[in-house]
């Protein structure tokens, strides 16, 4: 398995369940979230896991590549670019969402959690691409 | 829908060069082991750059390393 795509499962595998932990519980729970900082202290949690697990699994695999130098080649550029450019526009659409269309019925945290799920989607969206893209790579990538 | 493919000959020649591994090749070309693995599979089709680049690894051609099969179907790993 390419290092890069062993990178965007981690990024997947960190990422995704914290936060959909966190939409959840904002979603379904919000009574268990009732001030500032208890919403607050939520978030950082959940961010804070998200930075363990990923930082985690980037030391074990610099460990596991200690031997070869990593080296990012034309299709590990190729499969980047298609999959950052889709990612593009998921996150276009969900600025569009909060700047322009919730500030005229919303306000507050569902503003900001808004914000926040169209920025994990996004980026959920380009690292499923990417890990994709290594499985079944269009045979003409350019 | 189009049924061209590409087809080449990298891992023939490189059994021809000594057995040359992935790994050497795709150091020599700038290309890590995965995609030349991919490259023998089918799986991606190189950049004129790097195709020529292989091309010159093994002293051929590009025509010798690379086929154009128009409407034909894919033989990945066109070596074996």
């Amino acid at each position: 398995m390419s290092p890069f795509e062993k990178r965007a499962w981690l990024a997947l595998w960190s990422q995704c369940p914290p936060y959909l932990v966190y939409f959840l519980i904002q979603a379904e729970c919000p009574m268990w979230l009732t001030t500032f900082l208890q919403r607050i202290a939520c978030l950082a949690i959940v961010a804070g896991v998200h930075a363990i697990a990923y930082v985690t699994g980037l030391l074990v695999m610099k460990w596991q590549e200690r031997a070869e130098p990593l080296l990012l080649d034309e299709r590990d550029r190729a499969i980047d670019g298609r999959a950052t450019r889709t990612a593009y526009f998921v996150m276009l659409a969900g600025m569009i969402v909060v700047g322009v269309v919730m500030p005229f019925s919303d306000t507050g945290w569902k503003i900001t959690n808004t914000a926040l799920f169209a920025i994990v989607l996004a980026e959920t969206v380009r690292y499923a691409l990417i890990a994709m893209g290594y499985r079944r790579t269009p045979r003409l990538a350019h | 829908m189009p049924t061209e493919s590409l087809t080449n000959e990298v891992r023939l020649l490189r059994f021809l060069a000594q057995d040359m591994t992935q790994a050497e090749l795709g150091k020599r070309v700038g290309l890590t082991r995965q995609t030349i693995a991919a490259i023998e599979q089918g799986r991606y089709s190189p950049s004129l750059e790097v195709a020529f680049r292989i091309a010159d690894v093994f002293g051929k051609r590009l025509d010798e390393v690379f086929h154009w099969n128009p409407g034909g179907v894919a033989e990945a790993g066109g070596a074996e």
